[in-house]
């Protein structure tokens, strides 16, 4: 057997005295696409800044080519060709292509003029980098309007220009919709053929399916496996991750569509804001879970924006237990009794640098405060009833700050702060973006006892099995207009995804 | 920090206390030891320095530094900055003065109208901030310029005597030994400081600095919070001038000339960021505290008095420096700061 590319064995770290990483081992061929998976804090992230440098290891070895070799900083990491892709890119907005590619190392003018940029050289080696992955894209565009898949192919293209050996993904498709997905798994098989190693790290088990050639399962620190792709079932997979059966959503299905409803509590009427949404009209009743299902920009975004009062509809009516409600900012919607959890949970949802505490009772003062003033101990008491409740998991206790959560947790916290609001409306907006399997059927579960506990729910997904698993009553939008209404029973991904594409009900 | 021992686990009380001391609270602490370490070079320098006349000097010279302090410590934990305080401050002491001088309104209600309009310019301060949307330097920057004009021109760049014993009494009054002044800024300190830690409205402070957008989605009044903090530095402002007014017995447009740096020096001393978020009334106190005594004891020490502003600007930059530094120590350990 060849010398791996990359070796990392019996790999220990912990902090704090506590183990993150208790002998873990993985390998990688050149030319091979590792997937990473584990659910968070399961220790990925912490094995990939060990790789990286950022990280230094407390046992164990790193090896490339068979060579051992010691990283202390991410520079060393780099002079490897080890280049890592984070889900945020770092990336200059108001630059082209060309320069971002380039940049710190533009090619000068010849001779005394070379303090001058040679601009026609800069384009030729830009479209050079960009074809050897086959990239369809002008250098000279500005980085700024570019899609995010682009601006995601222009990073790896780069790493590949600046001789990456190993390039690490960490949730690289975490934004993108499904094609953009493909148009990235395209460049992923091409950098393969280059004889690239690439270490995948996703949420997303049949994406995984789709590029990894092999996979290897972290839990709690600990290394559970590492398999063929061929050779495991989506559902051993689960097991490996979660260490234990999640439960068959199917079942629960058949429960929910036989959920009885009661009056509505959230009624919108001819609802419009011109290039976002048109004439919608829908209710929902208390105890009922409405999803809204539509592809990225179809506009139930800003409509559940505009019935929060993010963005205010020009026309149109909003009504709260049969009472028209004027709702011009969140406050409003507050008052209203509206809740809303914000796709985009750590600008939107969460104060990070805020502890669990402060996050849950933020801004709800009716109870702990009608005066303005609280009481600390009443707060501890609020907050560990939501912590208990909802399963809120935490390294440090109430006291952590909510950046340091996992995704589910962190949704979690929003979705407390509502409840301890005593909202009856909640709206959410892809509630399980970004969040790992066993956090994601948490959330459902909540989702469907807040129902159970007379919660009217809408909830906004581009996420065709969430909507199917949770939803009571399915609604579909395209381009800003209802396009169909399915109950639970009736509703099938075909179905949906036609509607969702404008084909009619 | 316990990263770098060796495996032995530290008793629980230890543990606790490295909990207990982490952020902010270490950041106090380690701006105290800075505040001892300061007094004692200073007693060993100079024979007079620990004595209870130089601390009740030193207590004078509090007040106003210290007042204006609050204001911007809230002023930054929303994540701006008011540039204009000093000039807010010289406007209260000439108006008070004009009036009482030259159009013969009661001095006690002409402090009160002198308060007023300072109130006014933080109001409109707070106001193109929030509403607006005129970013908080530039705002605060320009009414900087503009309030001072408006003090020289208002007092035609004059000096004016306000001799008066009742409005002496808030500069330089003192009762059981204490400075009235200071007693003010306790009393301010003691009551901001419930404010911040036991309201709803100091809460939403830290939170309107942490994340504005994440706040106006839960439904926080955010741009009416801005309106009020400024509102108050403004207000904070126009007090610690009348201080000086009364300190001094006379109003003069050029007062508390670079009282903003000071002031901002000081809150950042005390761990405030200027980020936005994060912060304390006490880091502040500690803070002013510091620049105040080393002033004080840079003059008994009889170090040359151009040195001492290149003194205190290095005394800022070490305390803060020490504190980024601790902080990337930490992160990079993979500790949570």
């Amino acid at each position: 057997m060849n010398t791996p590319l990359l070796e990392m064995q019996h790999i220990q770290k912990s902090f704090y005295g506590v183990k993150v990483l208790d002998d873990v081992s993985i390998d990688l061929a050149a030319g091979e696409t590792l997937a990473l998976l584990g659910e968070n804090g399961a220790g990925k992230s912490t094995l990939i800044k060990i790789l990286n440098g950022d990280y230094l290891r407390d046992d164990g070895e790193v090896l490339i080519d068979g060579k051992p070799v010691h990283f202390s900083e991410p520079r060393d990491a780099e002079a490897h060709g080890i280049r890592m892709i984070y889900q945020e890119l770092h990336y200059a907005p108001e630059l082209s292509v060309a320069e971002n590619l380039l940049l710190g190392r533009l090619p000068r003018r010849p001779g005394a003029l070379g303090w001058i940029v040679d601009w026609n050289l800069t384009r030729k080696q830009a479209q050079d980098a960009l074809a050897l992955l086959n990239v369809q894209i002008d250098p000279m565009t500005k980085m700024r309007d570019l899609s995010v898949v682009e601006r995601e192919i222009i990073e790896i293209v780069k790493a590949l220009s600046r001789h990456a050996r190993i390039i690490v993904m960490d949730e690289p498709t975490a934004a993108l919709t499904p094609p953009e997905v493909q148009q990235l798994f395209q460049i992923i098989r091409n950098l393969r053929e280059r004889g690239v190693g690439i270490i995948y790290i996703s949420h997303r088990l049949d994406e995984v399916f789709q590029i990894a050639q092999r996979v290897t399962v972290l839990r709690d620190g600990k290394h559970v496996g590492t398999r063929a792709i061929a050779d495991v079932t989506h559902k051993a997979l689960v097991h490996m991750m979660v260490g234990r059966e999640i439960e068959e959503r199917t079942q629960v299905r058949q429960e929910l569509a036989a959920v009885q409803t009661g009056a509505p509590v959230l009624e919108v009427r001819n609802l419009s804001k011109r290039g976002a949404f048109e004439d919608i009209s829908l209710k929902v009743a208390a105890g009922e879970i409405v999803g809204l299902f539509g592809l990225l920009g179809a506009g139930h975004n800003n409509l559940t924006q505009a019935i929060f009062g993010i963005e205010r509809a020009e026309r149109g009516t909003i009504y709260i237990n049969g009472n028209a409600v004027e709702v011009r900012s969140p406050r409003d919607g507050k008052r209203a009794g509206i809740g809303f959890v914000p796709l985009d949970r750590k600008i939107n949802g969460l104060v990070l640098g805020m502890s669990v505490r402060k996050n849950i009772t933020l801004s709800n003062w009716r109870v702990l405060a009608p005066m303005g003033v609280f009481w600390h101990g009443q707060e501890m008491q609020h907050t560990r009833h939501w912590v208990d409740q909802l399963g809120i998991r935490m390294a440090g206790g109430i006291e952590t700050h909510t950046r340091y959560l996992s995704g589910g947790n962190q949704q979690k916290v929003v979705l407390s702060r509502w409840l301890e609001a005593n909202v009856r409306v909640l709206l959410l907006n892809e509630p399980t973006w970004g969040v790992d399997v066993g956090a994601r059927s948490d959330i459902y579960d909540q989702l469907e006892a807040l129902a159970a506990q007379g919660l009217a729910i809408l909830m906004v997904s581009s996420d065709i099995d969430e909507v199917l698993t949770v939803s009571h009553r399915i609604l579909t939008i395209y381009k800003g207009r209802l396009t169909g209404e399915f109950m639970q029973a009736q509703a099938t991904q075909e179905k949906l995804l036609q509607a969702a594409a404008g084909g009619g009900a | 920090m316990q990263q770098t021992l060796p495996v032995s686990p530290p008793s629980n009380k230890v543990v606790q206390l490295g909990r207990w001391l982490r952020g902010e609270r270490l950041t106090t602490l380690n701006l105290f030891v800075t505040f001892v370490i300061i007094c004692i070079i200073f007693a060993s320098q100079a024979q007079y320095f620990l004595t209870l006349e130089n601390f009740v000097n030193i207590g004078r010279t509090l007040g106003v530094v210290g007042i204006v302090s609050i204001g911007m410590t809230l002023v930054l934990i929303t994540g701006g900055v008011d540039i204009s305080v000093g000039s807010v401050a010289a406007l209260s002491g000439v108006i008070t003065s004009i009036l009482w001088l030259q159009s013969g309104v009661p001095l006690g209600f002409a402090t009160l109208i002198g308060l007023a309009a300072c109130t006014l310019v933080g109001f409109i301060n707070g106001y193109l901030i929030a509403f607006v949307r005129i970013n908080p330097l530039i705002t605060t920057l320009a009414s900087f310029s503009i309030v001072r004009g408006l003090a020289f021109v208002l007092s035609n760049g004059q000096t004016n005597q306000l001799n008066d014993d009742t409005f002496k009494l808030l500069g330089r009054g003192e009762i059981v030994g204490i400075p009235i002044s200071l007693l003010l800024m306790i009393a301010l300190y003691v009551a901001f400081f419930a404010l911040m830690h036991f309201t709803q409205f100091g809460r939403n402070l830290y939170a309107i600095g942490g994340s504005p957008d994440a706040s106006r989605l839960a439904g926080i009044p955010v741009r009416r919070h801005l309106l009020i903090v400024y509102t108050l530095s403004g207000f904070l402002a126009g007090l610690a001038g009348i201080i000086i007014a009364s300190q001094l017995a006379s109003s003069a447009p050029r007062a508390a000339t670079g009282l903003e740096f000071t002031v901002i020096a000081a809150v950042v001393l005390g761990g405030t960021s200027l980020s936005g978020g994060k912060g304390s009334l006490i880091g502040t106190l500690v803070g002013v505290f510091i620049l105040r005594v080393l002033d004080n004891g840079l003059v008994q020490t009889r170090v040359s008095s151009f040195y001492q502003d290149v003194i205190s600007g290095a005394v800022l930059l070490l305390a803060v420096g020490f504190d980024q530094i601790r902080l990337k120590l930490t992160s990079s350990l993979g500790g949570k700061p």
